[in-house]
């Protein structure tokens, strides 16, 4: 269908996407890639009065490299992410990226919009929960920054006030001696995984010093799985630890029953990816170059 | 019967269609706008089955730009219910394109409103209220045929088609079988197909003539005008049907004559403005048409102590959502493969279907037949692993011989030709059989779950419609046929037009092919008619693009008419040239294709023979007059009407065939099929155009592989469709295909008169073939594969839940001494 009639006002900064914003109040939204957005309008289970665009504002669209941090523009598009060798420093990053979805929802999503629709099935917030990343936002009275564990506070809600505006998203390189890798099953390839899997570890020889996991599309909000990463901290890495960390992931999974998967099916599927992802993150903190692809059906 | 002359005819000739397709210069129905055109929207029922108790659209007409609406309660008086197939009691169905007091599946249209534009339709369709009663749904066919809650209280019961088809003799097979095995349940996923373009209709009821136009993209148009006439009470030659470039129906888009019929009557209702319906593909995928669903209870095989199959028994149970519509034909035309490509003789199938709360079915790409063979095939692979056979041996066991073509089926079809072993030896070869078997059994050793899977199918095509009598013995119809026109125009150009519409098959290339022959002339010289149109006075009562068979219908027509404007041709050249017509030779002289005197050394180009007919007639002596240039021709199949009584008759003309093998694994950890090696086969006669029969097995095994891993139509149990975007149903794309190995042979058709046979629906071999893989890898963990669909997660709940497919539960092995 078509969406119902909305007036559309075009951003030409940041800051003039907030003044717009609080003054059409709860009637205005945000279009960044339109890739949730629009599907929602047409299917008109989404029906904004006022759609303020964010794709003519110049310069919020980037990957920098900055004191140890990678800044990613609001308005960066998946596909830039995925072409830039800049992201690609932090592997399980690529992943994400290269892996959402196909060409056309690449070109047009954008890394802010993912972050700010919170999505359950998102790749972006599980991917990035397993790094220290930030949320810069920008409202009416200044900026502030959010952790990411704290913007995403349920299944599509975020800490941002009505007239925030997620400005950029700032990723902490690892530290030397990490590697990470990203791990979904998508039945084709553009729609959202059934269940997916985030491992970024920090290896010293065979011991793991540190362990981040965090599962997609089995809760309302990625999950990270502290019982699975205490399963690997400070822990020599075999099948045995492997196996202890992916039960735990599914212990720790709490999936629903759809078009995807049984809650079963899923729960057990969560395990497998964590336990794939953890061989390959080991891998990459090896230093060795390797390409993930997600599995497909 | 064969034509020698075969310069074109065999060639892998690019389609003279690619090149408006391939630049987006094709013309679809979409793409036409008309002056005062209205949009129409429907309004669609959100339950499954409900009373409507009121429909208010009052506030859908206050919305500016809304210039009506149209209710069921409207229509009814106005119009007749669509014509059943079926028999009594279900003949007393009234089927309107609008509900009229009750919905019987979700996404049924209630009632439709117009606008000056789509976007003010959609907004006018939320403001239709409409007031239901819920009813209890049922969404199982068997539950459904308890009759606890009936969908059509006029029919008095939810049960549309009952029949036995009985052959040879059964109760002895058994009491002589070396071994019986009991198959307790079998079931064929309900599916789609996805086709790029969903359904659209302009429909006009022109108050100037009191004439309907269509512009839209039906694939069967001489179908949906005898049902439009008889709906709309108007005469058939006042319905006027255009198609035009389709893309893509694989048979969903027969059915879309209760939408072409709303679309007439609101043009009625708004003094006969056009009214364009473009679906949404929400609306394709929950209210345009789905494949049947079917279950196979009860089934009992004997065999001999070989493995040789003597007789089968089993009762079948069709699902064909909530109204029959096309049915009950399905309760027959998987008969035209009752024994699918194997040699027993005796059965008896038990065949019932019945109605429920779900959308309605269409004749989906490999249609009613698909179901039966993948039974067939489930029997020969449960059979083999039970009784510890190679699925290779024990098809070979129970083939029909090569040698014993054409073959006449337990019931009557008379199987035109075919080479199944010969394909299974060219599949195997081209997969690396041995090898494979190797590398399973080491895979094996190492815990790993690797299958090899066997799927034989056929693609029955050129259907005798006498076979509707044995459905219903009232039913007027039988045989086949088709029509065309080949005429010289004015300045000597050659012009073919066929009662066909294709969506992509190609027929303006292989129809030129054929003339080329014919005339002995480059395809690039004939120009073919695109698309159906009613005034062009080819079509028959069977006209369209539908059921494998535009290579034999279809080119049969088409060579038909060629030979008879060729024969014109001879016979006006030889009076001009003054010779005999056997010295007159069709050839090229220097201002194109000519005709030559060769005794004479004269000869007259296509231009001049067309000008002396045309314009220049003074010159023709009276007993030329018949000559036209403008040849019309029907062909039309040689069938007879099929015993009704004993089920008995040739039902199809041709029988394509299919052969597929995939290897398949397993992982332990995700459970995930993965394709590793597919190989398909194919055998379809003559070969018109290889390029376009290679793209259609690649075309038909990608639907086919869909349907098997990714694609199925999902109900909940009050009758939501819960995949109604592509979301849910995740159509298969190019990233989910395996690199398909392709290889074909040719065993000529007798029964054509170029010994080619129609395809392209594929007989779903995918389906077959995947499940034969799956069980193959899962058999010695006691499973066996009891559904056409499956998933990671199906293979899941089988292997760890053991929910589902327990060989110890659903096979028993009855061996006697
Ligand atoms: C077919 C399809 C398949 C997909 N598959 C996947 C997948 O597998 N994995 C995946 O992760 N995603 C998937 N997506 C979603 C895609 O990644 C989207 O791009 C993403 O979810 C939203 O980003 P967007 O830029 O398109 O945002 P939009 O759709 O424009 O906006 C989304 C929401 O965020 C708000 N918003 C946007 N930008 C900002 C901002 N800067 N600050 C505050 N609020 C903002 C908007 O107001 C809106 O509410 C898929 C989408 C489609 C259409």
């Amino acid at each position: 269908m078509y969406p119902r009639a909305f007036h559309y006002h075009r951003a030409g900064s940041l800051k003039e996407a907030v003044t717009m914003l609080s003054q059409l109040g709860e009637e205005g939204k945000l279009l960044a890639g339109g890739q949730s957005l629009i599907p929602l309008m047409k299917l008109r289970f989404a029906n904004p009065k006022h759609l303020v665009d964010l794709n003519f504002v110049p310069g919020i669209s980037y990957i920098k490299e900055d004191k140890g941090s990678l800044r990613f523009g609001a308005l960066t598009r998946h596909a830039e992410v995925e072409y830039s060798a800049t992201a690609a420093k932090i592997p399980i990053i690529h992943d994400c990226a290269a892996g959402i979805a196909d060409v056309q929802v690449r070109n047009r999503g954008t890394i802010g919009g993912s972050i700010a629709e919170a999505d359950p099935s998102g790749d972006w917030a599980t991917v990035l929960s397993t790094l220290d990343t930030t949320i810069r936002c920008l409202g009416r009275k200044g900026e502030r920054t959010i952790p990411l564990s704290k913007f995403i506070t349920d299944a599509y809600t975020t800490a941002l006030g009505p007239e925030e505006i997620v400005s950029e998203i700032i990723v902490k390189n690892p530290p030397k001696g990490s590697g990470g890798a990203y791990l979904a099953f998508k039945r084709s390839a553009p729609v959202y995984p059934t269940a997916s899997a985030a491992v970024q570890l920090r290896m010293e020889g065979d011991v793991c010093e540190d362990a981040a996991i965090a599962l997609g599309c089995v809760g309302l909000t990625a999950i990270k799985a502290s019982q699975a990463e205490s399963a690997l901290r400070g822990q020599k890495i075999s099948e045995t630890t492997m196996n202890a960390a992916a039960e735990a992931a599914r212990a720790a999974a709490d999936p629903q029953p759809d078009m995807r998967g049984s809650a079963e099916y899923k729960r057990m599927l969560v395990g497998a990816l964590v336990k794939r992802a953890i061989e390959l993150a080991i891998r990459r903190a090896r230093g060795e170059q390797v390409e993930v692809s997600h599995l497909y059906a | 019967m064969k034509d020698n002359n075969r310069n074109w005819v065999g060639k892998p000739l690019p389609r003279k269609e690619e090149g408006r397709l391939l630049r987006g210069r094709g013309k679809f129905a979409d793409d036409i706008k008309i002056r005062e055109m209205l949009y129409l929207r429907f309004v669609r029922s959100p339950y499954a089955h409900a009373r409507i108790l009121k429909v208010d659209t009052s506030r859908a007409e206050g919305l500016p730009g809304v210039v009506g609406t149209l209710t069921g309660k409207q229509i009814e008086p106005l119009t007749q219910p669509f014509i059943e197939i079926g028999p009594e009691p279900c003949a007393k169905i009234r089927d309107f394109p609008l509900a009229v007091d009750k919905v019987r599946y979700q996404g049924e249209p209630v009632a439709a409103v117009l606008a000056e534009s789509p976007s003010l339709a959609d907004d006018a369709s939320e403001l239709v209220q409409v007031e239901y009663e819920g009813l209890d749904p049922v969404v199982d066919a068997e539950q459904a045929l308890k009759d606890e809650s009936i969908l059509h209280e006029s029919a008095g019961t939810n049960k549309v088609w009952n029949g036995v088809f009985e052959y040879g003799d059964v109760e002895k097979a058994f009491r002589e079988a070396a071994q019986i095995v009991n198959i307790d349940r079998l079931h064929f996923h309900r599916f789609s197909s996805t086709p790029l373009e969903n359904n659209v209709v302009i429909g006009q009821w022109d108050p100037k003539d009191d004439h309907i136009y269509y512009w839209c993209n039906n694939s069967f148009p001489s179908f949906a005008i005898q049902f439009l006439a008889a709906h709309l009470n108007i005469p058939i030659d006042r319905i006027r049907v255009q198609t035009f470039d389709i893309g893509g129906s694989f048979g969903i888009k027969i059915t879309s004559y209760p939408q072409m019929a709303v679309c007439a009557l609101a043009s009625k209702k708004a003094g006969g403005r056009p009214i364009k319906w473009v679906e949404t593909r929400s609306e394709h995928m929950t209210a345009s048409a789905h494949g049947n669903e079917r279950t196979f209870r009860d089934t009992r095989v004997a065999l001999d102590q070989d493995g040789v199959i003597t007789a089968i028994t089993s009762r079948h149970v069709d699902d064909c959502g909530a109204y029959p519509r096309y049915e009950p034909l399905g309760c027959v035309i998987w008969s035209q493969v009752f024994p699918g490509v194997y040699r027993f003789k005796n059965a008896r199938i038990d065949f019932t279907q019945a109605m429920t709360n779900k959308c309605p079915v269409g004749p989906n790409r490999g249609y009613s037949r698909m179901q039966h063979l993948w039974f067939l095939e489930r029997v020969v692979d449960i059979c083999a692993h039970e009784l510890g056979i190679p699925a290779d041996q024990m098809r070979l066991r129970n083939y029909i011989r090569p040698e014993e073509f054409p073959y006449t089926t337990p019931n009557g079809c008379v199987y035109d030709s075919g080479d199944y072993p010969k394909m299974l030896a060219i599949a195997k070869n081209l997969i690396g059989w041995d090898e494979w078997k190797k590398k399973q059994a080491e895979a094996r050793k190492q815990g790993r779950l690797i299958g090899i899977g066997i799927g034989t199918t056929l693609d029955s095509g050129t259907n005798n419609f006498g076979q509707s009598q044995i459905v219903n013995p009232h039913a007027p119809f039988s045989g086949n046929s088709q029509g065309a026109n080949c005429k010289l125009d004015i300045y000597g150009e050659v012009v073919v037009a066929v009662g066909s519409c294709p969506q992509g098959q190609g027929h303006e290339t292989t129809a030129a092919q054929v003339v080329a022959d014919v005339l002995n002339i480059s395809p690039d010289l004939i120009s073919v008619r695109t698309g159906f149109d009613t005034e062009r006075n080819v079509h028959t009562g069977f006209s369209g693009t539908y059921a494998s068979q535009f290579a034999v219908s279809g080119l049969s027509a088409v060579h038909g008419a060629a030979q008879k404007l060729k024969a014109e041709m001879k016979r006006l050249a030889a009076f001009v040239l003054e010779t005999q017509e056997d010295d007159i030779e069709f050839g090229r002289g220097a201002q194109g294709p000519e005709l030559r005197a060769q005794t004479k050394g004269k000869s007259i180009n296509y231009w001049g023979l067309a000008n002396i007919v045309n314009v220049n007639s003074a010159v023709l002596p009276p007993e030329m007059h018949d000559i036209t240039l403008n040849c019309r021709y029907i062909w039309r199949a040689p069938f007879k009407v099929p015993d009704t009584k004993k089920k008995y008759g040739n039902l199809t003309m041709t029988y394509a065939s299919q052969l597929h093998i995939a290897i398949i694994e397993i992982d332990r950890d995700a459970f995930i099929p993965r394709i590793l090696d597919y190989v398909a086969v194919d055998d379809c006669g003559t070969v018109i155009n290889p390029a376009i029969v290679e793209g259609q097995v690649y075309g038909a095994t990608a639907h086919g592989i869909g349907a098997a891993l990714m694609e199925t139509c999902v109900y909940d149990a009050v009758g939501n469709m819960l995949t109604s975007t592509f979301s849910d149903y995740t159509p298969i794309t190019a990233m989910n295909m395996p690199k398909v190995k392709y290889g074909h042979i040719e065993t000529p058709s007798p029964h054509s008169y170029s010994g080619a046979k129609g395809m392209g629906e594929g007989g779903a071999a995918p389906v077959h073939t995947i499940s034969a893989a799956l069980q193959d890898a899962l058999f010695s963990s006691g499973i066996i594969i009891g559904d056409s669909f499956n998933n990671a997660d199906t293979l899941f709940r089988a292997m760890v839940g053991r929910e589902i497919y327990q060989a110890d539960k659903l096979v028993k092995l009855e061996r006697r001494a």
